[in-house]
C-alpha cells in the first residue's frame, strides 16, 4: 500500500513541489471536494448496473455487511497474533467476502423456494450486521462502534488523516556514545537509595549519553540533530483506497462494457454466448464491496448508498443509452459532492449529508424537468394525448352511429353527452374544437362529419386495428 | 327480470392504457339467461372489457349496466373468474378457504365465516370436482387445478351473472367437459355466463350466443347467426390459418386453429 | 375461529397442537430463565417486556408485509423516519410522543414517495426505496447535525436511533407497546377476512366492491406504527429484520394465515424476550442485535427442519422417490 502511495507522490512531483502538495491536502475543502468526487465518480460506475438490474436493494444491504466482513478480519488478525491495523489488504478481502456471502446467502434463501426474494435479502443482512454489531461489541470493546462514523462518516476531517512519506533528509539518524552531538548526562547512582541529595559529597556519579539511540528523520530534526529539515509529504489515507477502486471500476466497465449490457439486458442470450452472467455479476458485487469499505471512511454506509442508487436512477430518467448514463451519473455525483460541500459549510451541517440532500436535490429536478421521461413531459404528454383521444372518441361515435336507425338519438348534439357518458361542457368543447377544424358539422341539431372527418376517422381505425 | 332488460348492458364503453385506446366505442347487449363467448385474438381486449364492465380499470367513456342496474347496486349479482390469476399460490391457506373467500361479501363487515358457508364452499367444491382437495394447501395443486378452484369461488357467490376468463386455459380435456356440463347446469338455472374462448372448434357447441372482439365488437348475437366465416375472419384480421369446420365444413380436426 | 374447530382436518389439529406446544415451551422459558439465575429487577422486567411486547406487534404486522410482498419497505420505513424525529426535536423538544408521531409522519411520507416513484418513472421499486431510504435518512442527519451546532441540545443521539437502546425502556414505553398491541390486534381481528382477502388477491377484492385504498392505508398505518414503536428497541437497520424474522419462521410450519399469525406473534415473543434477557445476562452483549440473532435462528431452523417444507424435508424426499425409482 505504501509503495503504491509512494508512487503516485513521485508522480505527482512532476507537476507541483511537494509544498505545493501538502498546501493542497492541508486545505480541508480540497481534500473533501477530491474525495467527494471520487466517492462519486466510483460509485456511480457500479450503480448504473445496479440500478438496471434491479439490485439497489442488495447495494443497500452490501453496504451494511461490509462491516461484518471487516469485523471479522479484525479477529482474525488479533487471533492470528497480528498487530491488527485499520489498513490492512486483509480487512478489504474480509469485506469484499462479507459482500458476496450476503449475496450468495441471499441466493441460498431464495432457491430453497420457501420465502420470496425481498424477504431473503430483508433477514440476511439484518442478521450479519447484528452479528457484527455483536462481536464488536463484545470482542473489541476498545473500539468504540461509532455510529456517526459508521453511518455518516466524516469526510470533512478526511485532510487531517493523512499519511506521510519523506522525501529527503530521511536518514534516520543513530546517535553513539562518541558521536559529537551526544550529550553527556551525569546521574547519581546512590542517591535514591541511600536518600542523600546528589549535592551531597557522598554521591557517586556515572556518565552517560542523554541522547543516544535512533530517531526517525522527523524526531531528529525536531531534536535538532541535524541541519535540514526532511522533506515530508502528506495524503490523505482515504485517497488511495478510493482513487484505486475508482479506476478498478473504470477499468471494469471499460473491459466488460459489451458483456455487462448483455448480462444486463438478457441474461439468458448472455449465458447462451458464453459469458457466465452469473460470474459477472459476483464479479460486479465483489467491487461493489470494494467501493462500499474504500467510501465508508470517507461518507458512512448509509450515505453509500446514496451515491450508488441515485445519481445512476437519475441517469436513467434521462437517457435510454447505456454509455450515457455511464458519463451521466459520475458528473451528476461529482456536481452533488461540489454543491453539497458548500451548502454544509453554509449551514454548518453535516457534509456528507448534505452532499446526498444535493444529489437527492438534483434527482427531484430531473424526475420532474427530464424531457422524456420526466413528470411535466408526462403530464404535457397526457394532456395532449387526452384532448386527442377525446376527440378521436368522439368522431368515431358519430361514425360509428351516424348511418344507423338510432342516428338521432345518438348523434343529437342536446344528448350526445349522454351517450358519452359526458359532462355536457366538455361535449361542448370538443365540439366547438372539432367544427372550428371542419372535422363535423351541425345539420338541424344533429352534428355529422364532414367529409373531411369520415376521412380522419377511417384512418385512425385502420391504425388502431392493425395495432 | 323482465326480457327486455339486459343481464350486461354496455354503452359506448372506450377503455384506453395511457390513452392508448384498447377497447373502441362499445356496444354490448347480453340478454338474461344466455351462455355467451367472447372471441377474439390475443390482446383483442377481452380481458379488459370485463375488467372495465367490472370496475377494476377506469373507463374513458360509456356506461355499463347489469341487469338494468349500475355495478354499485348489482355487486352481489356478480361472479368473476380472473383469467389465471396473478395471485400469490404460496400464500399460506388451503383450498376451502379460497373458495369461502367468494362468501366474505356476502357475510358484510366484522362477521366470520361459519358451517353454512363451509358447506357452500365444500358444495361449490364438488361441482368442479375439486372436493377431494378441500384441505389441500394451495401451493400443491396443478394450473388446472387451480383455475378450477377460482371456478369455484365463484359459483359459490351464488350469482346471476358471471364472467369467466378463459376457464378453459391449461384444463384437460375431462375436465373441460365437465366444466361445460356445469356451465350448462348454470344456464338451466337461468344464470347468465359470460366466457372468454379461444378455441373456435368449441364455440358452436359449447355457447348459444357469441361476440366477436377485436378493439371493436365485430359481431354479437346467437351463435349460429353471428359465428360466420366472415366475421371470424374480420375479428383475426386475415391472420387465420385454419378455420373451424364448422365453418368451412372440413372433418373435424383437433389441431384447431393457428393465430399468427 | 371456533367453529372450525370442530371439524378441523389432521394436518391443521397437528400444527395447532404443534403451536400449542411451542407456546407452552416460550411460556417455560420464564421459569426456566429465574431457576438459571436471571433476576428480574425493574430494568430487565421492563427491557423484557418491551421486547416480547415489539415482537408480538412484528409477529402480527410482519406476516402482513411479507405476504404483500413488502418485507424491504419496512427498511425504508425506518430509515425514512429519521428526519421526522429530528424535526419534532427542534419543534417540541425531547417530547417522546412528539418523536413517534414525528418518526410516524415522515415513514408514511417516504413510503407514499417509493409509491409515487415507482408509479410515476421507470424506476423499479427496489431503486426506488433505495432513493428514498438515503434520501431521507440523510436529511435527517443533516437535521441532527443542525440541532448538535446549536448550543442547546445534544439530546436526540444518532447512536441511539441507529442501534437502538432498549435499557432506556422504562414503564411508560412498555404500557405505550401493550396498548399498541391491544390497538393493532383489535384492527386486524376486526377486518380480518377483508385484510386476507385483500392480500391474498387484491384483485377479486376490489372486484366484490371492497374499499381497498382504504384498507391498504389501515394496513400500511399499522406496519408503520409498529416500525416506529420498535425502533427505539431494534434500532434503524435491525428493524427490518426483526420485522419479517418471526413471520418468515411462522410461514415454514404453517398451512394457514391464522395458524402463520398466531405462531409469528408467539416467535415474536419469544426472540423479543429472550432477546432482552441474554443481552442482560451477558454483560456488553447489546440488545437489539441478540433480538435479530434469535429471531433469525428461528427462521434457520425453519428453514431446515419444517415438515413438508423445510430443506431436510425435501431432501429427504427426493432421496426416498429415488429409492423407489431403483427398486421400482
Ligand atoms: N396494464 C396494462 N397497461 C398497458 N397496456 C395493457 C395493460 N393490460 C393490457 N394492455 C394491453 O391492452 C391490450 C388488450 O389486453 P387484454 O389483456 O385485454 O387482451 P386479451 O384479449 O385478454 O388477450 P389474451 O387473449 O392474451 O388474454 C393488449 O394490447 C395489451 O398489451
Ligand atoms: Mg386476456
Amino acid at each position: 500500500m505504501h509503495g503504491i502511495e509512494r508512487l503516485l507522490i513521485e508522480f505527482l512531483l512532476n507537476f507541483a513541489t511537494a509544498e505545493q502538495i501538502n498546501i493542497f491536502f492541508g486545505d480541508p475543502r480540497n481534500t473533501a471536494l477530491l474525495i467527494g468526487a471520487l466517492v462519486a465518480f466510483a460509485t456511480a460506475l457500479c450503480g448504473v448496473f445496479l440500478v438496471l438490474r434491479k439490485m439497489a436493494m442488495t447495494a443497500d444491504a452490501i453496504s451494511h455487511t461490509v462491516l461484518f466482513g471487516i469485523v471479522a478480519a479484525f479477529l482474525a488478525m488479533l487471533w492470528l497474533g497480528q498487530e491488527p491495523s485499520l489498513s490492512s489488504p486483509l480487512l478489504l478481502l474480509g469485506a469484499a467476502a462479507a459482500g458476496v456471502g450476503t449475496v450468495l446467502l441471499t441466493e441460498l434463501i431464495q432457491r430453497s423456494n420457501l420465502v420470496k426474494g425481498d424477504t431473503a435479502l430483508g433477514l440476511a443482512f439484518p442478521f450479519l450486521f447484528a452479528l457484527a454489531v455483536i462481536l464488536v461489541t463484545r470482542y473489541i470493546p476498545n473500539v468504540h462502534l461509532d455510529a456517526d462514523s459508521v453511518m455518516v462518516g466524516e469526510i470533512g476531517v478526511a485532510w487531517a488523516n493523512t499519511n506521510s512519506h519523506c522525501l529527503a533528509n530521511c536518514e534516520p539518524v543513530t546517535i553513539t556514545a562518541d558521536d559529537p552531538r551526544a550529550t553527556v548526562a551525569r546521574t547519581c547512582v546512590n542517591c535514591a537509595a541511600e536518600g542523600i541529595s546528589p549535592r551531597s559529597p557522598r554521591a557517586a556519579f556515572e556518565e552517560t549519553c542523554g541522547n543516544c539511540g535512533t530517531f526517525s528523520a522527523a524526531e531528529a530534526w525536531q531534536r535538532r540533530l541535524i541541519s535540514a529539515p526532511p522533506q515530508l509529504v502528506f495524503v490523505p489515507r482515504a485517497l488511495l483506497p478510493l482513487g484505486s477502486v475508482s479506476l478498478l471500476n473504470l477499468l471494469f466497465v471499460l473491459f466488460f462494457y459489451k458483456e455487462l449490457k448483455l448480462a444486463t439486458f438478457d441474461a439468458g442470450l448472455a449465458a447462451a454466448f458464453g459469458f457466465k452472467p452469473a460470474l459477472l455479476s459476483y464479479a460486479l458485487m465483489i467491487l461493489v464491496s470494494l467501493t462500499a469499505v474504500a467510501a465508508f471512511d470517507a461518507v458512512g454506509s448509509i450515505l453509500v448508498v446514496a451515491f450508488f442508487i441515485i445519481p445512476a436512477a437519475a441517469a436513467y430518467l434521462l437517457t435510454d443509452r447505456l454509455w450515457l448514463m455511464f458519463v451521466i451519473a459520475p458528473l451528476l455525483g461529482i456536481f452533488a459532492a461540489f454543491t453539497g460541500y458548500e451548502v454544509a459549510r453554509t449551514w454548518d451541517i453535516s457534509i456528507s449529508a448534505a452532499m446526498v440532500i444535493m444529489l437527492f436535490a438534483c434527482f427531484s429536478l430531473i424526475w420532474v424537468l427530464s424531457p422524456r421521461y420526466g413528470l411535466l413531459a408526462g403530464l404535457v404528454r397526457r394532456w395532449r394525448q387526452h384532448r386527442q383521444f377525446a376527440e378521436q372518441l368522439l368522431l368515431g361515435h358519430l361514425y360509428n352511429h351516424q348511418r344507423t336507425a338510432e342516428a338521432d338519438a345518438e348523434c343529437a348534439r342536446e344528448t350526445l353527452h349522454q351517450h358519452l357518458n359526458w359532462s355536457p361542457r366538455k361535449t361542448a368543447h370538443y365540439l366547438a374544437r372539432l367544427q372550428a377544424g371542419r372535422l363535423v358539422q351541425l345539420e338541424a341539431a344533429q352534428v355529422r362529419l364532414t367529409l373531411r372527418g369520415e376521412a380522419v376517422v377511417q384512418a385512425f381505425r385502420t391504425e388502431l386495428l392493425a395495432h | 327480470m323482465t326480457d327486455q332488460t339486459y343481464a350486461l348492458e354496455i354503452n359506448d364503453l372506450t377503455v384506453a392504457y395511457q390513452n392508448k385506446p384498447v377497447l373502441w366505442d362499445i356496444d354490448l347487449h347480453v340478454p338474461s339467461g344466455v351462455l355467451m363467448a367472447i372471441v377474439g385474438p390475443n390482446g383483442a381486449g377481452k380481458s379488459t372489457l370485463i375488467k372495465a364492465a367490472l370496475g377494476l380499470i377506469p373507463r374513458a367513456s360509456g356506461d355499463v349496466r347489469f341487469f338494468g342496474k349500475p355495478l354499485r347496486q348489482a355487486r352481489r349479482l356478480i361472479g368473476y373468474v380472473p383469467q389465471r390469476g396473478s395471485v400469490d399460490w404460496d400464500f399460506p391457506t388451503t383450498v376451502q378457504d379460497v373458495v369461502m373467500m367468494g362468501l366474505y361479501g356476502r357475510l358484510g363487515w366484522l362477521r366470520r365465516p361459519g358451517k353454512a358457508e363451509r358447506e357452500a364452499a365444500f358444495h361449490a367444491l364438488d361441482q368442479v370436482g375439486m372436493a377431494n382437495f378441500a384441505g389441500r394447501q394451495i401451493s400443491q395443486l396443478s394450473g388446472g387445478q387451480q383455475q378450477r378452484v377460482f371456478l369455484a369461488r365463484a359459483l359459490v357467490q351464488a350469482a346471476d351473472l358471471y364472467f369467466m376468463d378463459e376457464p378453459f386455459a391449461a384444463v384437460d380435456a375431462v375436465t373441460e367437459r365437465a366444466i361445460v356440463s356445469l356451465l350448462h347446469t348454470l344456464r338451466e338455472q337461468g344464470k347468465t355466463v359470460i366466457v372468454v374462448h379461444h378455441d373456435l372448434q368449441t364455440v358452436t357447441e359449447y355457447f348459444d350466443w357469441v361476440t366477436l372482439l377485436n378493439v371493436e365488437v365485430i359481431g354479437s348475437g346467437a351463435t349460429a347467426l353471428t359465428f360466420t366465416e366472415e366475421n371470424v375472419r374480420r375479428t383475426y384480421g386475415g391472420r387465420i390459418g385454419a378455420l373451424p369446420p364448422a365453418l368451412n365444413g372440413s372433418t373435424p380436426q383437433r389441431e384447431g386453429v393457428y393465430v399468427a | 375461529m371456533l367453529p372450525e374447530m370442530r371439524q378441523m382436518l389432521p394436518e391443521d389439529r397437528r400444527v395447532w397442537r404443534f403451536i400449542g406446544v411451542v407456546a407452552l415451551l416460550v411460556a417455560l422459558g420464564i421459569p426456566l430463565s429465574v431457576a438459571l439465575g436471571v433476576q428480574y429487577d425493574y430494568t430487565l422486567t421492563n427491557v423484557a417486556l418491551g421486547g416480547a411486547l415489539l415482537g408480538v406487534l412484528c409477529g402480527m404486522t410482519g406476516t402482513f408485509a411479507m405476504l404483500r410482498g413488502q418485507s424491504l419497505l419496512g427498511d425504508a420505513l425506518s430509515h425514512a423516519a429519521l428526519p421526522g424525529v429530528a424535526l419534532a426535536f427542534l419543534l417540541v423538544g425531547r417530547e417522546p410522543f412528539a418523536l413517534l408521531v414525528g418518526a410516524a409522519a415522515t415513514g408514511w411520507l417516504g413510503a407514499q414517495l417509493v409509491g409515487t416513484l415507482t408509479n410515476t418513472t421507470r424506476l423499479k421499486q427496489d431503486a426506488a426505496m433505495g432513493i428514498v431510504l438515503a434520501s431521507f435518512f440523510a436529511i435527517g442527519v443533516a437535521l441532527l447535525s443542525y440541532i448538535q451546532g446549536r448550543a442547546d441540545a445534544s439530546q436526540a443521539g444518532l447512536d441511539k436511533f441507529i442501534f437502538g437502546q432498549a435499557a432506556a425502556i422504562v414503564q411508560r414505553d412498555v404500557l405505550m407497546l401493550a396498548a399498541a398491541c391491544v390497538l393493532v390486534g383489535a384492527t386486524l381481528f376486526a377486518f380480518w377476512k377483508e385484510f386476507k382477502l385483500l392480500t391474498f388477491d387484491p384483485d377479486f377484492a376490489r372486484a366484490n366492491g371492497y374499499p381497498t385504498r382504504r384498507l391498504n392505508l389501515i394496513l400500511s398505518s399499522l406496519i408503520v406504527a409498529v416500525i416506529v414503536l420498535g425502533l427505539q428497541l431494534a434500532g434503524v437497520i435491525l428493524m427490518v429484520g426483526l420485522l419479517i424474522a418471526p413471520a418468515a419462521a411462522a410461514r415454514q410450519w404453517t398451512r394457514r394465515l391464522e395458524q402463520m399469525i398466531v405462531l409469528a406473534v408467539i416467535l415474536g415473543a419469544f426472540a423479543g424476550g429472550s432477546g432482552a434477557v441474554l443481552s442482560a445476562v451477558e454483560r456488553g452483549l447489546p440488545t437489539g442485535p441478540m433480538m435479530i440473532v434469535v429471531a433469525c435462528s428461528l427462521v434457520l431452523v425453519a428453514l431446515l427442519f419444517a415438515p413438508e417444507r423445510g430443506v431436510l424435508w425435501q431432501l429427504w424426499q427426493r432421496r426416498t422417490a429415488h429409492q423407489l425409482t431403483k427398486e421400482g
